[in-house]
């Protein structure tokens, strides 16, 4: 859980402070630090490190870029009658795997 | 309402912080400097300076020594060198004006013990006798011009002829030969390491190469005693100056901590020995010229190896253009001309956008009020119509080690330090004068403005407004070359940016 931390803030450093002075720059949706923090939160530190990684070095002129969620595999036991938000839709995909998609409040 | 609180929360944050780091460095860190340059000169009155080793730790040198008589006195163009009456360098003065600090001539001889080529006995009572008979020299004194000369300066001493032959190179270079009537196991030092440029910054101590080409870098403050053997250089460094000796032919090196735990380096011989020897600055050039593989001396902190290739490329253009200024522009232009394939791409995307100008629209209405939305769209159909105009993640990550590589070589490389560009004087620190700073703020600001963007929220917004003017003012304390390097850069993107819209404009009026 701390490493989880320690990999969230320097992302969310990069979002707020530096990767603005460079203008909008990622070629997909969600964004490679986005991308990041929902792998992070999502899947293991070491897995999520590394996704990350290959997603930056993807993220040039040489490949299409557009939507790419993160995809994780999970064992799910579901709990029911737990009032909590909802902070991620995992959409199934094939057998344990899931698309993950962030949930948006207004 | 809400974001313009947390607005003020992050500058109030950023203020306060600075406030902080401000009055930790007045109140708490100087005054522990100052201490402990006191508590160090108190140590170096009572002059029991000891090795530490179990052998060598009986060795006790008395307090005459610290104020010995000079013996031989070296006149170079560049330097003056003192060697005294126990057969060490006493001291040795850098003339020219480039390396003065405070209008003063540096002494690249510190003032703690153990000078360069001094010699300690491991037999305790040789070794008092060691620190006791002067040498004798066959000149007292010698002037440089242009050509190498030799002293040989003798001791003798009961049962022990010590033998010290060396030749001085009008560049800081010398050899010596140690040569002992009768084989004793002894200690020669490369000296304590020079004391000028020393700050928290930047990472000082000494080094040993091993002839396998490994390295072990011992920070002040780190040091352990430890032997090395089969090493090729032993070298005390400070930022950008340096005292070494070196062999091709392996020895064993000692390396022992002094009462700051700063580490001490001891060559360990009992029979004759040949060594080459510098004492300087870290010249690159000048390193390379004695051996190359000296090259490794100079170390930028973590991160050497890029600051090293970056800066073999740096001198490479340096030696083209003569400015380091210039050099540095050069190097931006080199850098963006590799990542060109990649931009190249993204023009050519550009062309197909247009014809899904209309879509766009449509998609820009639609979703207004939602960015991410917005973009998550965009996206969808930047993927349809095989075109995509951003230049990705990548291109900018590949910049980061760059800069930082150039963060490095600047703080370390003596080359750039005091070298002028326009109305810089120096590349190495700051500008005084905040034109660069302020030139970095307008160029990014115009950058910004020519390049599309989106924002996650609306803070995100607010920061992406005022972030020209909070890296003005985070990098007017930077040093001077890497600002000119962003600057350089963000201006070569507006260039670049301005030609595409010019060509698509162009197409358009074609049409």
């Amino acid at each position: 859980m701390i490493l989880k931390k320690l990999l969230k803030k320097p992302i969310r450093f990069y979002q707020y402070f530096i990767s603005p002075a460079f203008g909008q720059s990622c070629r997909y949706y969600p964004t490679c630090s986005e991308y990041a923090l929902w792998e992070i939160e999502c899947d293991n530190a070491f897995k999520a490190f590394f996704k990350s990684f290959f997603r930056i070095l993807r993220c040039n002129q040489l490949f299409r870029g557009g939507i790419d969620y993160p995809v994780v595999k999970k064992n799910i036991n579901p709990k029911f009658g737990i009032k909590k938000r909802i902070t991620y839709w995992l959409v199934p995909k094939g057998k344990n795997k899931f698309i993950v998609i962030k949930a948006k409040y207004e | 309402m809400n974001n313009n609180q947390n607005m003020r929360r992050i500058i109030i944050a950023t203020v306060i912080s600075f406030i902080f780091f401000i009055a930790y460095d007045y109140f708490v860190l100087e005054p522990k400097q100052k201490a402990a340059a006191e508590a160090a000169a108190m140590e170096q009155n009572k002059t029991m300076q000891t090795l530490s080793s179990n052998t060598a730790k009986k060795t006790k040198i008395n307090k005459s020594i610290l104020n010995s008589k000079i013996l031989v006195t070296i006149r170079a163009k560049d330097f003056e060198a003192k060697i005294d009456e126990f057969g060490r360098i006493s001291s040795f003065i850098l003339k020219q004006k480039k390396f003065e600090e405070k209008g003063k001539d540096i002494n690249l001889v510190s003032d703690k013990l153990p000078k360069p080529l001094e010699i300690r006995f491991d037999n305790p009572k040789l070794n008092s006798e060691a620190f006791k008979v002067p040498y004798s020299a066959d000149k007292t004194d010698i002037v440089l011009n242009g050509s190498k000369k030799t002293v040989i300066l003798t001791q003798n001493l009961p049962g022990e002829v010590v033998k010290k032959i060396i030749t001085i190179y009008p560049n800081g270079r010398y050899d010596i030969k140690v040569n002992l009537s009768k084989n004793a196991k002894y200690f020669i030092t490369p000296g304590y390491r020079p004391s000028v440029a020393v700050d928290r910054l930047t990472v000082h101590g000494s080094l040993v190469k091993k002839a396998d080409d490994t390295l072990d870098v011992i920070k002040d403050g780190d040091a352990e005693q430890k032997t090395v053997k089969k090493a090729i250089i032993a070298a005390g460094f400070d930022r950008y100056y340096t005292t070494l000796l070196f062999s091709k032919k392996p020895f064993e090196v000692m390396i022992s901590p002094d009462n700051e735990q700063n580490p001490v380096l001891y060559i360990v011989s009992d029979s004759n020995l040949n060594l080459t020897g510098y004492i300087g600055p870290k010249y690159v050039d000048t390193l390379k010229s004695i051996n190359p593989s000296l090259v490794d001396v100079v170390q930028y902190g973590v991160g050497t190896f890029f600051a090293r290739n970056l800066f073999l490329l740096l001198d490479f253009l340096h030696k083209i253009v003569i400015n380091w200024g210039v050099a540095i522009i050069f190097l931006v232009v080199i850098v963006r001309l590799v990542l060109f394939p990649l931009t190249y791409k993204g023009m050519v995307s550009m062309y197909k956008l247009k014809e899904l100008a209309p879509k766009m629209k449509e998609i820009q209405l639609k979703y207004k009020k939602d960015p991410q939305k917005l973009q998550m769209h965009m996206m969808k159909l930047y993927k349809e119509h095989g075109a995509n105009p951003l230049g990705g993640c990548l291109p900018l990550v590949l910049q980061i080690p760059i800069f930082y590589g150039i963060y490095k070589l600047l703080l370390y490389s003596i080359e750039l330090k005091g070298d002028s560009f326009l109305w810089i004087h120096d590349l190495s620190v700051m500008d005084h004068y905040f034109i660069l700073p302020v030139l970095m703020g307008v160029s990014m600001y115009f950058h910004q403005r020519l390049t599309p963007s989106n924002f996650q929220d609306k803070m995100q917004e607010k920061i992406f407004k005022f972030l020209p003017v909070i890296f003005t003012f985070m990098m007017a304390t930077f040093p001077a070359g890497l600002v000119l390097y962003w600057t350089t850069n963000n201006i070569l993107s507006i260039a670049q940016q301005w030609f595409i819209n010019r060509v698509m404009a162009a197409k358009k009026a074609k049409k």
